[in-house]
């Protein structure tokens, strides 16, 4: 028997909001710490892994781990018919054919529940190295969001380098090329929202298809900081924390040059 | 050619190690083509009514059009596609290649009558078995493909057996062919359907040799046995058996070796076992686990630019092609080289061993049954057995 009651059942919305994009079906691997979920888009560039804590639930309770899995697509549908404030309540048997969802309002007056058939679904799991990261970006979410979807008008490809001065996003397109630079202000007293960190022991210089940024930034909702993790040859991190429930990580390989 | 059977065996016994991919998604991939083989796919795929396309000097351009329109596309995908064309046909198929004349002398003939006769269907049908691969169309693939920048490799012997050694060396990704004894060769992932047009609307089929191993329970050279045995292009095989059978045969005895020397009543009697199976068979076996191939270390793979002039130049100026149709698919090629290249998600994260749901305890497949999605494995009932069989071992 797994259960698990959610007071902000929003979360689950953008959760599912901020996959769906790059993932059409996917295993919600559920067990007594949580619910885990680690995906790649159909192309095999990028790789989501979705990490919700029991902890973070009003109530959770799995007897036993398994997989749960699921067309995103289909549960986006059902979440559509979730209100802003209601209380959302996952459930499935534990040999049972379809998770249940059940959503309440907030007065209790409004209850509506629906069932989704789960599916088998083939996917690998992947071991993801720890990585001692050269540069670290700690920025506003919806500031992130806006330099993808700004840069993007103008090219597929963009460089992202982290120097002395700050984090530079570069694109060249046709039409022409674009530059959008971000200093580090921890120093002044900016807002706790619109802080730059910037952590770099050396600087890195990589090349991502701005596509993926543009889907991963839709995690923005959920909370109001991006870390961008980088490191020369390896891929980009881009890490939603969100505070008391859990975090959304995007891993996304990089364009690389040329090879020898 | 190939292996006759082979791929329905694979899909009955097997059906774990078929995948069926998309295009798009072997970006960055290598992947080794059987140049000769394409050549002579296009000669006979790309025709109008029963004549194959010519330029204004009545030279069959069918060829050129194959290859660069589908290489142009693979490119395009981000796709590295490296050609291998023959050399010298392996000397066990001389047998094979005689027959082969015959059937294309009866071929002609058989053209000749329908001409005769004015049956359209049969011109068109008997037209396309009097095609032959000139060695000049190969000459004509190789300059278009250095032109485009796409690396070309001349096997000392027959185009198979350097792709699967290209393969199993880890030069390239994968060995895309129609042919199914590319896996006999000991290529570890084959792909079909990769040169298909994109009017066909069929997506790559990707064979792994290891899952195909695994699930048919067989080793190397067991798998080879039961190649030969179903009909490959070097030997006659033994009559009334077909893969099902060989696939048992091969089970029962261990080896073909120890078939051929039961007292099986497939092989024991008088004309049962052809000639040159009794005698060739290990040669065969030879010719599939060490073929004369050229050494994938010494093989230096390299895209370079395309020549855009060059390509303009040859296949306009001296192929009457469209100038324009050139000049934006060339476009494409030139475009996909500056794209820089993705790298895929893979190459940094390893795949935990024994993760994979289709690997998962028992309880949960048997729960899975019900589900929407039927596991693949269970079309063939035997097939599920044995690939239940091998979910245990792990």
């Amino acid at each position: 028997m797994f259960e698990a009651r959610l007071t902000k059942g929003e979360l689950i919305k953008k959760v599912i909001e901020a996959l769906k994009d790059l993932v059409t079906e996917a295993n919600f691997d559920i067990s007594a710490t949580g619910i885990q979920l680690q995906a790649m888009d159909s192309s095999h560039v990028s790789l989501c892994a979705l990490q919700m804590k029991a902890e973070g639930f009003d109530h959770f309770r799995c007897d036993r781990s398994m997989p749960l899995g699921i067309n995103l697509s289909s549960m986006s549908k059902v979440l559509k018919c979730c209100n802003k404030d209601d209380i959302v309540t996952l459930k499935a048997e534990d040999d049972g054919d379809s998770i249940n969802f059940m959503f309440e309002s907030k007065d209790q007056d409004k209850i509506s529940d629906f069932e989704l058939k789960l599916m088998d679904i083939d996917s690998e799991h992947f071991g993801i190295p720890d990585t001692d990261y050269k540069a670290t970006v700690t920025m506003s979410a919806s500031e992130f969001t806006r330099i993808c979807n700004d840069l993007s008008i103008l090219g597929e490809t963009v460089a992202i380098s982290v120097g002395k001065d700050g984090v530079r996003f570069s694109v060249s397109g046709e039409m022409g090329t674009g530059n959008m630079t971000v200093r580090d202000n921890t120093s002044s007293d900016t807002k706790e929202a619109d802080r730059v960190e910037i952590d770099m022991e050396e600087p890195v210089n990589l090349n991502f298809a701005l596509r993926y940024l543009k889907s991963f930034a839709k995690a923005a909702p959920l909370t109001d900081r991006v870390s961008l993790c980088l490191s020369r040859d390896v891929p980009l991190l881009v890490k939603y924390e969100i505070p008391e429930f859990g975090s959304l990580s995007y891993y996304l390989a990089p364009k690389i040059d040329d090879e020898s | 050619m190939g292996i006759h059977g082979l791929s329905k065996l694979i899909a009955d016994h097997a059906p774990g190690a078929m995948k069926e991919g998309k295009f798009e998604n072997y970006f960055g991939r290598k992947i080794a083509i059987d140049a000769s083989t394409s050549i002579y796919q296009f000669l006979v795929a790309v025709r109008h009514e029963e004549n194959a396309l010519t330029n204004a000097d009545g030279v069959v351009t069918s060829h050129l059009n194959g290859m660069f329109y589908r290489t142009v596309r693979m490119i395009d995908a981000g796709i590295k596609p490296v050609y291998v064309f023959d050399g010298k046909p392996p000397t066990m198929k001389g047998g094979e290649l005689a027959k082969r004349h015959a059937r294309a002398a009866q071929a002609t003939a058989d053209l000749a009558k329908a001409k005769e006769e004015g049956n359209q269907e049969d011109i068109e049908k008997f037209s396309k078995r009097t095609v032959r691969a000139t060695k000049q169309q190969s000459l004509d693939c190789k300059k278009l493909l250095e032109l485009m920048g796409v690396p070309v490799i001349d096997a000392p012997c027959e185009a198979e057996s350097t792709c699967a050694a290209l393969c199993a060396a880890g030069k390239v990704f994968a060995v895309g062919t129609e042919d199914m004894d590319a896996l006999t060769f000991g290529s570890t992932v084959l792909l079909r359907h990769l040169t298909y047009s994109d009017t066909k609307k069929m997506p790559p089929m990707e064979y792994r040799l290891a899952d195909v191993l695994r699930l048919l329970e067989l080793s190397m050279a067991q798998f080879i046995d039961v190649c030969i045995l179903c009909g490959c292009d070097y030997t006659d095989k033994l009559k009334g058996v077909g893969p099902e059978t060989a696939l048992k045969k091969i089970r029962e005895h261990g080896s073909l070796h120890a078939l051929l020397h039961s007292t099986d009543k497939l092989v024991v009697g008088e004309d049962k076992v052809p000639a040159s199976l009794r005698e060739g068979y290990e040669e065969v076996q030879r010719l599939f686990t060490s073929p004369e191939a050229a050494d994938p270390e010494a093989v230096e793979l390299r895209w370079g630019e395309p020549d855009v002039e060059g390509i303009v130049g040859f296949m306009c100026g001296e192929m009457g092609f469209d100038e324009k149709r050139i000049r934006s698919s060339c476009e494409k090629l030139v475009k996909a080289k500056g794209k820089g290249n993705q790298v895929r998600i893979e190459n940094f994260f390893a795949a935990k061993p024994g993760t994979n749901p289709a690997a998962a305890p028992a309880g949960k497949a048997a729960a899975g049954s019900g589900k929407r999605k039927a596991e693949p494995a269970a079309k063939a009932g035997k097939g599920a057995a044995a690939a239940a069989g091998a979910k245990k071992k792990k």
